[in-house]
């Protein structure tokens, strides 16, 4: 059974974009075939928990397209720039004064940054506020955690609590033991590894033993040929 | 409402206003592709405001081949391409990115805090293993899951063929669900998408 024939099929069944030639084919395939059946089934499940990524909303649209080119007279343009200058000054808080025959110029943000941090306070104070009003919903009282004292939406708090921990406990077990196994696996490749180094090794000066003995024991064998002769 | 092919027509014969128009219609969709692709809000939107600049500049020239929003969502991910080549590709996106403190939810009746934090760590995850998968996955499976192209339209946006873009989104749904299970976390089955 080839599944990779059917893949294109399941992917379009899994989104909503199949014929109903492709429906019927892939339907089919998936009676007969426990694998792609559960395979499609993860994916359809896996799909929601795929939505839980939001993505920021984007700052507000500034979508004055850039200025077009012109051709622009240079002392004008010099002008423009002078009177933008120094309305930028004014606008970033800055002071441009004209005293005693002089112009001075202070420089400064102070006002913007203190409202901005002032808008921030505003803010924090507000989640803050938010955050204590939850949590005094949901105090329980000090004698007990769980005794008679304890409201419904209480007890219901406790046990989406502990149901919480459970369940991250759960996932940092499995975690744990998809790592425990990763590394026993790693390390008997290792240990097999090295085995066959180690075997290689030996062999190596087995055989080379081996050929020394033969090469001494040929040695001692035309020794003796020769002794014999004399 | 006038369609993008006819923001586009009056653009090119003159009217600007046009295309505030098209950036309004489509600003939050490409800051979406794009904060998923480079994983980071800041980048996002320096990137998205690239796009948009390139797309300006190429308006005027723009033939009317392909859809209006699959040349936009080119340019997008080829803003995107380029960035991450640059950064050698971040692997992960940071608890940090995912500052919730402006999170209006957080404010509001609804979801309690607890489930908001849950939800949070849940998009980390999926986050997380997003970022492993190789760009052409990932990409494509961005534009489906998040925003809702048809293969044939991811097909001219990628400018792959389609049976090129299923392959790819199918080992990439097989990739996210290893990284995902090995993470401890697997779907709810009893609350499974139906297929449409």
């Amino acid at each position: 059974m080839d599944c990779e024939l059917f893949r294109d099929d399941m992917m379009d069944v899994l989104y909503g974009e199949e014929t109903p030639v492709a429906a019927h084919r892939f339907r089919a395939h998936e009676a007969e075939c426990a694998g792609c059946r559960e395979e499609a089934a993860a994916f359809r499940a896996m799909r929601r928990e795929l939505q839980v990524w939001d993505a920021p909303a984007p700052p507000r649209v500034l979508a004055r397209p850039p200025a077009r080119r012109r051709f622009a007279v240079p002392l004008a343009a010099a002008a423009a720039l002078l009177v933008g200058l120094l309305g930028a000054l004014a606008a970033g808080g800055s002071d441009v004064t004209f005293a005693g025959g002089r112009f001075s110029l202070r420089l400064g943000r102070d006002a913007e940054l203190r409202m901005l941090l002032a808008e921030q306070e505003m803010r924090h104070r507000r989640e803050v506020a938010a955050l204590r009003a939850d949590l005094a919903r949901t105090r329980l009282p000090a004698a007990t955690v769980a005794g008679p004292a304890a409201t419904v939406d209480e007890t219901a708090l406790l046990a989406t609590v502990r149901a919480l921990i459970r369940e991250s406990e759960r996932r940092q077990s499995v975690a744990l033991g998809a790592s425990l196994r990763d590394l026993e696996d790693r390390s008997e490749a290792r240990r097999q590894y090295d085995l066959a180094r180690v075997s290689a090794g030996l062999s190596y000066l087995d055989g080379k033993a081996g050929l020394e003995a033969a090469r001494t024991s040929e040695l001692m064998g035309q020794v003796l040929r020769a002794s014999q002769q004399k | 409402m006038r369609s993008d092919e006819e923001l586009v027509e009056a653009f090119q014969s003159g009217d600007e206003s046009a295309f505030e128009t098209l950036v309004r219609r489509w600003d939050r969709k490409i800051h979406g592709v794009v904060y998923r692709v480079v994983g980071s809000d800041e980048e996002a939107r320096d990137l998205s405001q690239e796009a948009f600049f390139k797309a300006y500049r190429g308006l005027a020239g723009f033939k009317k081949e392909a859809r209006f929003s699959s040349w936009l969502y080119q340019i997008a991910l080829n803003v995107c391409r380029d960035r991450l080549r640059r950064l050698r590709h971040r692997s992960h996106v940071s608890l940090d990115e995912m500052d919730d403190s402006a999170d209006p939810r957080l404010q509001t009746r609804g979801p309690t805090a607890l489930d908001l934090v849950e939800n949070r760590e849940r998009a980390r995850v999926v986050a997380a293993a997003m970022a492993e998968l190789p760009p052409e996955q990932r990409e494509v499976i961005i534009l489906k899951e998040y925003q809702g192209l048809t293969f044939p339209e991811i097909a001219e946006v990628t400018g792959v063929p389609i049976s090129t873009v299923k392959t790819r989104m199918y080992r990439g749904l097989g990739q996210l669900r290893l990284r995902l299970e090995r993470q401890g976390v697997r779907g709810n089955a009893a609350a499974a998408v139906p297929a449409p």
